[in-house]
Protein backbone atom coordinates (compact mmCIF):
# COMPACT_ATOMS: atom_id res chain seq x y z
CA UNK A 1 0.00 0.00 0.00
CA UNK A 2 1.39 3.48 -0.83
CA UNK A 3 -0.86 5.25 1.41
CA UNK A 4 -1.92 8.19 -1.33
CA UNK A 5 -4.13 10.47 -1.26
CA UNK A 6 -6.68 11.30 -4.25
CA UNK A 7 -7.82 14.39 -4.84
CA UNK A 8 -10.31 15.51 -7.51
CA UNK A 9 -9.67 19.04 -8.19
CA UNK A 10 -11.50 19.85 -11.17
CA UNK A 11 -15.69 19.65 -11.92
CA UNK A 12 -16.84 17.14 -13.85
CA UNK A 13 -15.70 13.66 -12.92
CA UNK A 14 -16.91 11.14 -12.61
CA UNK A 15 -16.27 8.37 -9.62
CA UNK A 16 -16.63 4.87 -10.32
CA UNK A 17 -15.42 1.31 -9.04
CA UNK A 18 -14.06 -1.63 -11.47
CA UNK A 19 -13.10 -4.65 -9.78
CA UNK A 20 -10.05 -3.52 -7.40
CA UNK A 21 -10.07 0.26 -8.82
CA UNK A 22 -11.11 3.14 -8.08
CA UNK A 23 -11.73 4.93 -11.86
CA UNK A 24 -11.86 8.81 -12.49
CA UNK A 25 -13.37 9.73 -15.79
CA UNK A 26 -14.53 12.74 -17.20
CA UNK A 27 -17.40 12.31 -19.69
CA UNK A 28 -17.30 9.35 -21.48
CA UNK A 29 -12.98 9.29 -21.39
CA UNK A 30 -11.04 7.57 -18.15
CA UNK A 31 -8.75 9.83 -17.22
CA UNK A 32 -6.66 7.12 -14.48
CA UNK A 33 -7.45 4.21 -11.93
CA UNK A 34 -6.05 4.01 -8.61
CA UNK A 35 -6.02 0.51 -6.95
CA UNK A 36 -8.35 1.11 -3.65
CA UNK A 37 -6.03 -0.24 -1.29
CA UNK A 38 -3.54 1.88 -1.84
CA UNK A 39 -6.02 5.40 -1.25
CA UNK A 40 -5.80 6.62 2.16
CA UNK A 41 -7.79 9.80 1.77
CA UNK A 42 -10.21 10.54 -1.08
CA UNK A 43 -10.61 14.69 -1.04
CA UNK A 44 -13.26 16.12 -3.07
CA UNK A 45 -12.12 19.95 -3.49
CA UNK A 46 -14.37 20.76 -6.89
CA UNK A 47 -17.44 22.18 -6.97
CA UNK A 48 -19.23 19.38 -8.29
CA UNK A 49 -18.27 15.35 -8.03
CA UNK A 50 -20.06 12.54 -9.00
CA UNK A 51 -19.46 9.35 -7.19
CA UNK A 52 -21.15 5.84 -7.16
CA UNK A 53 -22.87 4.62 -4.06
CA UNK A 54 -20.94 1.21 -5.13
CA UNK A 55 -17.29 3.61 -4.58
CA UNK A 56 -18.02 5.06 -1.29
CA UNK A 57 -19.06 1.01 -0.11
CA UNK A 58 -15.57 0.36 -1.79
CA UNK A 59 -13.68 2.97 0.28
CA UNK A 60 -15.16 1.76 3.26
CA UNK A 61 -14.00 -1.49 3.15
CA UNK A 62 -10.72 -0.23 2.87
CA UNK A 63 -11.42 2.40 5.82
CA UNK A 64 -10.64 4.78 3.12
CA UNK A 65 -11.67 8.91 5.03
CA UNK A 66 -13.88 10.82 2.24
CA UNK A 67 -13.14 14.51 2.95
CA UNK A 68 -15.48 17.10 1.47
CA UNK A 69 -13.64 20.51 1.16
CA UNK A 70 -14.80 23.90 1.80
CA UNK A 71 -13.33 27.13 1.08
CA UNK A 72 -9.86 27.21 1.31
CA UNK A 73 -9.20 23.20 1.68
CA UNK A 74 -11.02 23.50 5.09
CA UNK A 75 -12.45 19.95 5.53
CA UNK A 76 -16.31 20.23 6.10
CA UNK A 77 -17.14 16.72 6.41
CA UNK A 78 -15.29 13.48 6.31
CA UNK A 79 -17.12 9.97 5.66
CA UNK A 80 -15.66 7.50 7.90
CA UNK A 81 -16.08 3.29 7.78
CA UNK A 82 -19.38 2.73 10.59
CA UNK A 83 -16.80 -0.13 12.13
CA UNK A 84 -13.19 -0.75 10.09
CA UNK A 85 -12.43 -3.39 13.23
CA UNK A 86 -13.69 -6.59 14.53
CA UNK A 87 -12.69 -5.84 17.98
CA UNK A 88 -15.17 -2.70 17.53
CA UNK A 89 -17.62 -3.05 20.56
CA UNK A 90 -14.70 -3.69 23.00
CA UNK A 91 -12.25 -1.00 21.92
CA UNK A 92 -15.38 2.01 21.53
CA UNK A 93 -16.23 0.52 25.08
CA UNK A 94 -12.84 0.39 26.79
CA UNK A 95 -12.85 4.29 25.38
CA UNK A 96 -16.21 5.16 26.79
CA UNK A 97 -15.38 4.18 30.20
CA UNK A 98 -11.87 5.65 30.13
CA UNK A 99 -11.97 7.75 33.38
CA UNK A 100 -11.25 11.99 33.62
CA UNK A 101 -7.43 11.40 34.92
CA UNK A 102 -6.66 9.01 32.53
CA UNK A 103 -7.90 11.24 29.59
CA UNK A 104 -5.87 14.31 31.34
CA UNK A 105 -2.67 12.27 31.36
CA UNK A 106 -3.08 11.09 27.70
CA UNK A 107 -4.23 15.35 27.10
CA UNK A 108 -0.73 15.85 28.72
CA UNK A 109 0.96 13.74 27.20
CA UNK A 110 -0.33 14.75 23.63
CA UNK A 111 1.01 18.55 24.37
CA UNK A 112 3.71 17.78 25.57
CA UNK A 113 4.91 16.11 22.27
CA UNK A 114 3.33 19.03 20.45
CA UNK A 115 5.07 21.22 22.21
CA UNK A 116 8.68 19.15 22.17
CA UNK A 117 8.14 19.43 18.31
CA UNK A 118 7.56 22.97 17.68
CA UNK A 119 10.37 23.76 20.01
CA UNK A 120 12.40 21.53 17.24
CA UNK A 121 11.37 23.16 14.31
CA UNK A 122 12.55 26.28 15.86
CA UNK A 123 15.81 25.05 16.32
CA UNK A 124 16.00 23.45 13.19
CA UNK A 125 14.92 26.90 11.73
CA UNK A 126 17.44 28.28 13.71
CA UNK A 127 15.75 30.24 15.82
CA UNK A 128 17.89 29.57 18.83
CA UNK A 129 16.07 31.82 21.96
CA UNK A 130 12.62 31.05 20.63
CA UNK A 131 13.13 27.65 20.73
CA UNK A 132 14.40 26.80 23.72
CA UNK A 133 11.56 28.92 25.73
CA UNK A 134 9.07 27.08 23.60
CA UNK A 135 11.13 23.72 24.64
CA UNK A 136 10.98 24.85 28.27
CA UNK A 137 7.11 24.97 28.42
CA UNK A 138 6.95 21.01 27.83
CA UNK A 139 8.14 20.50 31.46
CA UNK A 140 5.88 22.42 32.92
CA UNK A 141 2.42 20.88 30.97
CA UNK A 142 0.92 19.26 34.02
CA UNK A 143 -2.36 16.66 33.80
CA UNK A 144 -5.33 18.08 31.47
CA UNK A 145 -2.86 20.99 30.72
CA UNK A 146 -4.76 23.29 32.93
CA UNK A 147 -2.44 26.45 32.16
CA UNK A 148 -3.19 26.05 28.53
CA UNK A 149 0.52 25.94 27.89
CA UNK A 150 -0.52 24.57 24.27
CA UNK A 151 -1.73 27.69 23.47
CA UNK A 152 1.13 29.86 24.98
CA UNK A 153 3.14 27.37 22.97
CA UNK A 154 1.40 27.80 19.67
CA UNK A 155 1.35 31.49 20.23
CA UNK A 156 5.42 32.01 20.64
CA UNK A 157 5.58 29.41 18.03
CA UNK A 158 3.82 30.96 15.11
CA UNK A 159 5.31 34.31 16.29
CA UNK A 160 8.29 33.72 14.83
CA UNK A 161 8.17 30.47 12.84
CA UNK A 162 7.08 31.47 9.24
CA UNK A 163 7.64 35.38 9.11
CA UNK A 164 7.41 38.41 10.41
CA UNK A 165 4.12 39.35 10.55
CA UNK A 166 2.44 36.12 9.47
CA UNK A 167 -0.84 35.06 11.33
CA UNK A 168 -1.85 31.75 11.15
CA UNK A 169 -5.65 32.38 9.96
CA UNK A 170 -7.80 29.66 8.42
CA UNK A 171 -9.56 32.03 5.86
CA UNK A 172 -6.37 34.01 4.85
CA UNK A 173 -5.63 33.63 1.30
CA UNK A 174 -1.11 33.36 1.79
CA UNK A 175 0.55 30.90 3.29
CA UNK A 176 -2.33 29.21 5.21
CA UNK A 177 -3.33 27.53 2.36
CA UNK A 178 -0.87 25.71 2.26
CA UNK A 179 -0.79 24.85 6.07
CA UNK A 180 -4.97 24.48 5.56
CA UNK A 181 -4.05 21.91 3.06
CA UNK A 182 -1.52 19.99 4.50
CA UNK A 183 -3.54 19.49 8.03
CA UNK A 184 -6.27 18.07 5.86
CA UNK A 185 -4.18 15.39 4.66
CA UNK A 186 -2.75 14.78 8.06
CA UNK A 187 -6.68 14.67 9.44
CA UNK A 188 -7.38 12.43 6.73
CA UNK A 189 -4.69 9.73 7.60
CA UNK A 190 -5.04 10.28 11.17
CA UNK A 191 -8.83 9.92 10.88
CA UNK A 192 -8.25 6.44 8.92
CA UNK A 193 -6.08 5.02 11.91
CA UNK A 194 -8.15 6.13 14.05
CA UNK A 195 -11.32 3.81 12.37
CA UNK A 196 -8.55 1.79 11.75
CA UNK A 197 -8.13 0.65 15.62
CA UNK A 198 -11.68 0.03 15.93
CA UNK A 199 -12.03 3.68 17.83
CA UNK A 200 -14.76 6.10 18.46
CA UNK A 201 -13.73 8.88 15.97
CA UNK A 202 -16.44 11.44 17.95
CA UNK A 203 -14.87 10.55 21.37
CA UNK A 204 -11.58 12.48 22.01
CA UNK A 205 -9.71 12.65 25.05
CA UNK A 206 -9.63 16.68 25.16
CA UNK A 207 -11.42 18.36 22.51
CA UNK A 208 -14.78 17.89 23.59
CA UNK A 209 -16.68 20.24 21.60
CA UNK A 210 -19.89 19.13 21.18
CA UNK A 211 -20.57 19.76 17.48
CA UNK A 212 -16.95 17.93 16.56
CA UNK A 213 -17.42 14.59 15.32
CA UNK A 214 -13.70 14.26 15.07
CA UNK A 215 -12.83 15.35 18.37
CA UNK A 216 -10.07 12.34 18.73
CA UNK A 217 -8.72 12.83 15.30
CA UNK A 218 -8.15 16.51 16.13
CA UNK A 219 -6.52 15.41 19.20
CA UNK A 220 -3.96 13.02 17.77
CA UNK A 221 -2.96 14.71 14.76
CA UNK A 222 -1.55 17.75 17.78
CA UNK A 223 2.24 15.99 18.03
CA UNK A 224 2.70 15.84 14.19
CA UNK A 225 0.98 19.48 12.95
CA UNK A 226 5.21 20.95 13.58
CA UNK A 227 6.22 17.97 11.53
CA UNK A 228 3.72 18.63 8.46
CA UNK A 229 4.91 22.76 9.52
CA UNK A 230 8.52 21.86 8.93
CA UNK A 231 7.15 20.32 5.08
CA UNK A 232 5.31 24.46 4.48
CA UNK A 233 8.74 26.00 5.92
CA UNK A 234 11.03 24.11 3.40
CA UNK A 235 8.50 25.14 0.49
CA UNK A 236 8.49 28.19 1.37
CA UNK A 237 12.00 28.56 2.27
CA UNK A 238 12.93 27.30 -1.31
CA UNK A 239 10.70 29.91 -3.61
CA UNK A 240 8.59 32.35 -3.32
CA UNK A 241 5.71 33.12 -4.00
CA UNK A 242 4.61 29.97 -2.72
CA UNK A 243 1.42 28.90 -4.72
CA UNK A 244 -0.60 25.76 -4.20
CA UNK A 245 -0.44 24.34 -7.61
CA UNK A 246 -0.64 20.44 -8.21
CA UNK A 247 3.59 19.94 -7.85
CA UNK A 248 3.21 21.95 -4.88
CA UNK A 249 0.42 19.34 -2.98
CA UNK A 250 2.65 16.68 -4.13
CA UNK A 251 5.16 18.18 -1.63
CA UNK A 252 2.41 18.87 1.00
CA UNK A 253 0.77 15.46 0.65
CA UNK A 254 4.45 13.43 0.77
CA UNK A 255 3.96 14.21 4.71
CA UNK A 256 2.32 11.20 4.92
CA UNK A 257 5.63 9.19 3.95
CA UNK A 258 7.97 10.92 6.25
CA UNK A 259 10.00 8.94 8.31
CA UNK A 260 9.87 9.21 12.58
CA UNK A 261 12.48 7.02 14.78
CA UNK A 262 10.28 4.37 15.65
CA UNK A 263 11.93 2.12 18.93
CA UNK A 264 12.85 -0.23 16.13
CA UNK A 265 14.16 1.62 13.18
CA UNK A 266 12.53 4.16 11.02
CA UNK A 267 9.25 4.46 9.97
CA UNK A 268 6.77 6.42 7.67
CA UNK A 269 4.33 9.04 9.25
CA UNK A 270 1.25 7.18 7.33
CA UNK A 271 2.10 3.57 10.04
CA UNK A 272 3.27 5.55 12.86
CA UNK A 273 -0.19 7.03 13.03
CA UNK A 274 -1.73 3.42 13.17
CA UNK A 275 0.82 2.40 15.72
CA UNK A 276 -0.14 5.73 17.71
CA UNK A 277 -3.95 4.84 17.64
CA UNK A 278 -3.18 1.16 19.03
CA UNK A 279 -1.32 2.60 21.90
CA UNK A 280 -4.30 4.59 22.55
CA UNK A 281 -6.20 1.26 22.48
CA UNK A 282 -3.67 -0.48 24.53
CA UNK A 283 -3.97 2.67 26.61
CA UNK A 284 -7.21 2.61 27.56
CA UNK A 285 -7.74 -1.15 28.50
CA UNK A 286 -4.65 -1.08 31.03
CA UNK A 287 -5.90 2.52 32.40
CA UNK A 288 -2.36 3.81 32.10
CA UNK A 289 -0.83 6.03 29.50
CA UNK A 290 1.60 3.81 26.79
CA UNK A 291 1.01 6.57 23.76
CA UNK A 292 4.03 5.91 21.14
CA UNK A 293 4.71 8.94 18.37
CA UNK A 294 7.73 8.38 17.10
CA UNK A 295 10.59 10.82 16.99
CA UNK A 296 10.78 13.47 14.15
CA UNK A 297 13.64 13.73 11.48
CA UNK A 298 13.99 17.10 10.47
CA UNK A 299 16.37 17.71 7.33
CA UNK B 1 14.31 18.34 0.03
CA UNK B 2 13.60 15.19 2.26
CA UNK B 3 12.78 11.95 0.14
CA UNK B 4 9.36 10.82 0.47
CA UNK B 5 9.01 7.69 -1.36
CA UNK B 6 12.03 5.43 -1.11
CA UNK B 7 13.03 3.41 -4.48
CA UNK B 8 15.12 1.29 -2.34
CA UNK B 9 11.63 0.38 -0.30
CA UNK B 10 8.91 0.61 -2.94
CA UNK B 11 8.63 -2.96 -4.48
CA UNK B 12 6.86 -4.04 -7.64
CA UNK B 13 5.33 -7.17 -8.16
CA UNK B 14 4.87 -8.48 -11.97
CA UNK B 15 2.88 -11.80 -12.11
CA UNK B 16 3.07 -13.55 -15.43
CA UNK B 17 1.48 -16.55 -16.44
CA UNK B 18 0.81 -19.41 -18.91
CA UNK B 19 -2.59 -21.15 -18.48
CA UNK B 20 -3.73 -23.54 -20.82
CA UNK B 21 -7.32 -22.53 -21.96
CA UNK B 22 -8.64 -25.18 -24.34
CA UNK B 23 -11.55 -26.56 -22.56
CA UNK B 24 -14.32 -23.95 -21.35
CA UNK B 25 -13.73 -25.52 -17.94
CA UNK B 26 -9.67 -24.09 -18.28
CA UNK B 27 -10.80 -20.62 -19.73
CA UNK B 28 -13.10 -19.96 -16.83
CA UNK B 29 -9.88 -20.95 -14.24
CA UNK B 30 -8.06 -18.52 -15.93
CA UNK B 31 -10.68 -15.85 -15.96
CA UNK B 32 -11.14 -16.28 -12.39
CA UNK B 33 -7.44 -16.07 -11.60
CA UNK B 34 -7.64 -12.32 -13.73
CA UNK B 35 -10.49 -11.16 -12.28
CA UNK B 36 -8.37 -11.91 -8.85
CA UNK B 37 -5.82 -10.03 -9.72
CA UNK B 38 -7.48 -6.82 -10.86
CA UNK B 39 -9.55 -7.48 -7.72
CA UNK B 40 -6.32 -7.14 -6.02
CA UNK B 41 -5.59 -3.81 -7.76
CA UNK B 42 -3.30 -5.34 -10.24
CA UNK B 43 -3.03 -3.29 -14.14
CA UNK B 44 -2.28 -5.19 -17.51
CA UNK B 45 0.91 -4.90 -18.89
CA UNK B 46 0.52 -7.16 -21.36
CA UNK B 47 -1.71 -10.08 -21.68
CA UNK B 48 -0.97 -12.99 -19.19
CA UNK B 49 1.40 -10.15 -17.22
CA UNK B 50 -0.13 -8.12 -14.61
CA UNK B 51 2.10 -5.50 -12.37
CA UNK B 52 1.32 -3.96 -9.36
CA UNK B 53 3.42 -1.12 -6.98
CA UNK B 54 3.35 -1.73 -3.43
CA UNK B 55 4.82 0.39 -0.24
CA UNK B 56 7.44 -2.38 1.62
CA UNK B 57 8.73 -5.69 0.77
CA UNK B 58 6.25 -6.48 3.74
CA UNK B 59 2.88 -5.49 1.99
CA UNK B 60 4.38 -7.75 -1.17
CA UNK B 61 4.34 -10.56 0.56
CA UNK B 62 1.48 -10.40 1.68
CA UNK B 63 -0.11 -9.80 -1.61
CA UNK B 64 1.79 -12.70 -2.51
CA UNK B 65 -0.38 -15.02 -0.43
CA UNK B 66 -3.73 -13.64 -1.39
CA UNK B 67 -2.25 -14.58 -4.89
CA UNK B 68 -0.92 -18.36 -4.23
CA UNK B 69 -4.48 -18.98 -2.93
CA UNK B 70 -5.72 -18.34 -6.07
CA UNK B 71 -3.38 -20.17 -8.61
CA UNK B 72 -5.54 -22.39 -11.28
CA UNK B 73 -4.63 -25.72 -10.95
CA UNK B 74 -3.21 -25.96 -13.89
CA UNK B 75 -0.60 -24.19 -16.30
CA UNK B 76 2.40 -22.09 -14.45
CA UNK B 77 2.26 -18.61 -13.10
CA UNK B 78 5.77 -16.81 -12.55
CA UNK B 79 5.88 -13.88 -9.71
CA UNK B 80 8.90 -11.24 -9.87
CA UNK B 81 9.21 -8.66 -6.76
CA UNK B 82 11.79 -6.18 -7.87
CA UNK B 83 12.83 -3.03 -5.88
CA UNK B 84 11.53 0.42 -8.45
CA UNK B 85 14.94 1.42 -8.61
CA UNK B 86 15.50 -1.59 -10.93
CA UNK B 87 11.93 -1.32 -12.17
CA UNK B 88 13.38 2.17 -13.35
CA UNK B 89 15.94 0.28 -15.82
CA UNK B 90 12.81 -1.09 -18.02
CA UNK B 91 12.68 0.26 -21.52
CA UNK B 92 9.23 0.58 -22.80
CA UNK B 93 8.54 0.86 -26.56
CA UNK B 94 4.76 1.41 -27.84
CA UNK B 95 5.41 0.99 -31.61
CA UNK B 96 8.90 2.51 -32.26
CA UNK B 97 8.83 5.03 -29.74
CA UNK B 98 10.32 5.04 -25.93
CA UNK B 99 8.37 5.34 -23.62
CA UNK B 100 8.26 6.12 -19.62
CA UNK B 101 7.37 3.57 -17.16
CA UNK B 102 5.01 3.91 -15.14
CA UNK B 103 5.53 6.82 -11.88
CA UNK B 104 4.75 6.24 -8.30
CA UNK B 105 3.14 9.33 -6.99
CA UNK B 106 2.04 10.15 -3.17
CA UNK B 107 -1.06 12.53 -4.91
CA UNK B 108 -3.04 11.61 -7.27
CA UNK B 109 -4.41 14.93 -8.98
CA UNK B 110 -7.88 14.92 -11.46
Amino acid sequence: MIDGIVEIAEDGRYLSVYRGFLVVADKEITLGRVPLADISALILSANQASLSKNLMVALAEQSTAVICCGKNYLPTSIALPYSGNYESGHRVRSQINASRPLCKQLWRRLVQEKIRNQGEVLSWLDIGESSRSVAAMERRVRSGDPDNLEAQAAKRYWRVAVRPGFVRDRFAEDENLLFNYIYTVLRAAVARAVVGAGLLPALGVHHRGRLNPFSLVDDLMEPYRPLADSVVLELCSEAEPVELTPKTKRRLASVLRLDLKMEKGRSPLCEVLHTLAYSLVQSYEDHAVHLRFGEMLLP
Amino acid sequence: MRTELSGYRIMWMMVMFDLPVVTSKERKAAGIFRKHLQNLGFEMAQFSIYYRVMGSKEIAKRYLKQIEEKVPKDGSVNILTITDKQYENMVCFTGREKVKPPEVLQLSLF
